[in-house]
């Protein structure tokens, strides 16, 4: 049973959603692109100073790096755990999704925390290669890149594994049913079958940690090292260390252009392969 | 398929009816909370305010420090001028001066460090400080033209003293930087401010010719010790957590940090043989609502008395030289000694003039 609705009802059933998003989305957005472009007077100097601070050069660059790293190990690990809960039935998936969301539900600061007692130098793995090895293995795991793409994939995989898990469930089971009568073996079936399937999910699931990943902050600040820097902690120090609201918007403008930027790639290329499949 | 639905259908049926009685009763509730909170809205709105002010909001830090306030400064000012005192927590530079530009301001004293007031300064948010409010001559540090230093805090090198025993660990910036006679894997802050004075100490330069800052050599002497820094250190609690944890050796940290931990059971010093003290300060923004009584409050927490009931509660020590003789004995131990050129302050005006331009090649530094 299908109801269609009048597109004036659901003008007006999407108005107050459309006030929010105007009042608490649009305009504050509106706000830092007029203070990327206005201070005491129309300037371009915010922006003058992105394009050549050798800083923020750098800075722009690690965020693309790490970000980059994670969304690719939150990938690798979110696809297996994806597909390892589409395989259970329903009621045995509940305590797993209950796993996957646990970090969702936990303080970023708390798990940073939590990081330390894991991957330190008198953490539990150093401790038990120390034990293992007779004290002559020591692995370097916090303070440096490491640590940090760590932190986020823990904090990322999430919203890698629900898009997955969502575009796998989906698959018709025939599929493989016919593809096993045809012959073909379980590596065939998920190359030739599931992956395809699945890859508007991990697209969306790419974009999502992507774009989360360009603007973290205090997971990069807690386990970092001194080069793992990322541009939300520059913003940070530009909009409350030195009032400097001009730069610091153009600095959120070019990041928010770049997801944008990620967007219209991701867009372009799903509708390709929907043209291709079609 | 058909089955479910009706069935849903009808759930939703026999809801119907409490439903609605429910939603007019909240209907009706809603309404009035919203009119009791708009009337409110509308009276703390500028035009509704009477003339005669009847509270003070100042901004705080909470936690200990926070109580010290309210028993030092905020409940005894209040008693005297019959007034409320308003604390209010987690206020940052960037609120405040949206407050300033937007002239509805609702913080009358803005209570913060160095970096903080100076930037608020040079973006002249705050309110010029009629000389005759305090006595400069009776101050360790003097106010500037729009602030007022109340109280400092004492930065200093923190280690284990289980795992690092007398002798073991540095007590000076100099023996910081030795990291052949004391090995172990440091942690220093993030910012550049205290980092270029520890580096110059460290180099050799003799504390009372430290101002104005040697920059280019301070740089060269954080070469020196920079693969030995195991974190930049971001947060003022890691500072003392990371040696707790024994992920850091020797960290800079501060009294205020250090004493607290001790108190609650951790094997954690601090030394006080050579010391950096950052000031905290009163400003009173422009714009503002009560500006007569914040003059009068911040007057109020320069008195001596007031000074040193509050630095007897916390880890700080008062800016009023008179207050000294009004402390005990044993919260004066803790306090480092002033009249030892290596209890070293922090020139928060010279670093009002040049910290963005610093902590920006600071941060270019850490990234090479």
């Amino acid at each position: 049973m299908i109801h269609t609705l009048s597109p004036r009802v659901v003008a007006v059933l999407l108005l107050p959603f459309a006030a929010l998003l105007v009042v608490f989305f649009l305009l504050p957005l509106g706000l830092v692109a007029w203070n990327s472009l206005y201070d005491q007077g129309w300037t371009l100097k915010g922006y003058e100073q992105v394009a050549t601070s050798g800083l923020i050069h750098r800075v722009l660059l690690n965020t693309i790096e790490i970000s980059a790293l994670a969304t690719f190990t939150s990938l690798v690990l979110g696809y297996a755990i994806a597909l390892h809960l589409a395989a259970k039935p329903p009621a045995r998936r509940a305590p797993y999704l209950a796993m996957v969301m646990l970090p969702f539900w936990t303080s970023i600061l708390v798990k940073s925390f939590a990081f330390t007692v894991v991957l330190g130098d008198a953490g539990i793995v150093n401790q038990l290669l120390g034990w293992v090895t007779g004290g002559s293995w020591h692995l370097e795991m916090m303070f440096n890149r490491f640590g940090v793409v760590v932190g986020m994939t823990n904090y990322l995989l999430p919203f890698m594994v629900l898009p997955i898990m969502a575009s796998l469930l989906n698959q018709n089971r025939n599929l493989y049913l016919a593809a096993e009568i045809m012959g073909a073996g379980p590596m065939r079936i998920f190359l030739r079958i599931t992956l395809p399937l699945s890859l508007p999910g991990v697209y969306a699931g790419v974009l999502m940690c992507m774009t989360l990943s360009m603007g973290m902050y205090i997971t990069p600040a807690l386990l970092g090292g001194r080069r793992d820097m990322m541009l939300a902690n520059l913003v940070d120090f530009y909009t409350r260390q030195t009032l400097d609201w001009n730069v610091a918007s153009a600095i959120a403008i070019v990041l928010l252009a770049m997801s944008g930027v990620l967007l219209w790639i991701l867009a372009r290329v799903q509708s390709d392969r929907a043209g291709t499949m079609a | 398929m058909k089955k479910i639905e009706s069935q849903r259908q009808c759930d939703s049926h026999s809801g119907t009816r409490g439903d609605k009685q429910e939603l007019l009763l909240s209907r009706r509730a809603i309404l009035k909370v919203t009119g009791v909170a708009v009337g409110a809205g509308l009276m703390s709105w500028g035009p509704f305010v009477h003339a005669k002010p009847s509270s003070l909001t100042v901004t705080c830090w909470g936690g200990a420090y926070e109580d010290a306030v309210r028993k030092a400064f905020a409940e005894p000012f209040a008693k005297e001028k019959g007034v409320d005192v308003v604390l209010v927590n987690s206020a940052d530079l960037t609120r405040m001066k949206v407050q300033v530009q937007k002239k509805n301001v609702t913080w009358d004293v803005f209570d913060s460090i160095g970096p903080q007031i100076m930037a608020g300064s040079r973006e002249q948010l705050w309110e010029p400080i009629d000389p005759s409010l305090v006595d400069p001559a009776g101050l360790v540090y003097k106010p500037g033209k729009d602030y007022v230093p109340t109280y400092f805090y004492a930065g200093g090198i923190a280690f284990d003293p289980k795992r690092f025993p007398a002798g073991k660990h540095p007590t000076n910036f100099k023996e910081l930087w030795d990291v052949k006679a004391f090995p172990g894997r440091r942690g220093l802050r993030s910012r550049v401010s205290e980092n270029l004075e520890m580096a110059l100490l460290a180099d050799g330069v003799p504390p009372e010719q430290l101002y104005p800052l040697d920059v280019e050599r301070a740089f060269k002497a954080l070469d020196r010790i920079k693969d030995h820094v195991r974190k930049w250190i971001e947060t003022t609690p890691e500072t003392v957590t990371l040696l707790a944890n024994n992920e850091l050796d020797f960290t800079y940290s501060y009294l205020s940090r250090v004493l607290p931990a001790q108190r609650a059971g951790q094997s954690v010093q601090i030394s006080l043989a050579q010391t950096l003290n950052s000031f905290e300060y009163l400003a009173v923004p422009r714009h503002g609502r009560n500006t007569a009584l914040a003059m009068e409050y911040v007057a109020f927490c320069m008195r001596p008395d007031r000074q040193a009931a509050f630095c007897e509660m916390v880890e700080f020590t008062p800016n009023t030289k008179a207050a000294m003789d009004l402390i005990s004995a044993s919260a004066r131990e803790r306090m480092p000694d002033m009249k030892d050129p290596n209890s070293i302050i922090i020139d928060d005006a010279w670093w009002g003039e040049h910290y963005e331009s610093l902590q920006r090649r600071f941060t270019e530094w850490m990234l090479m």
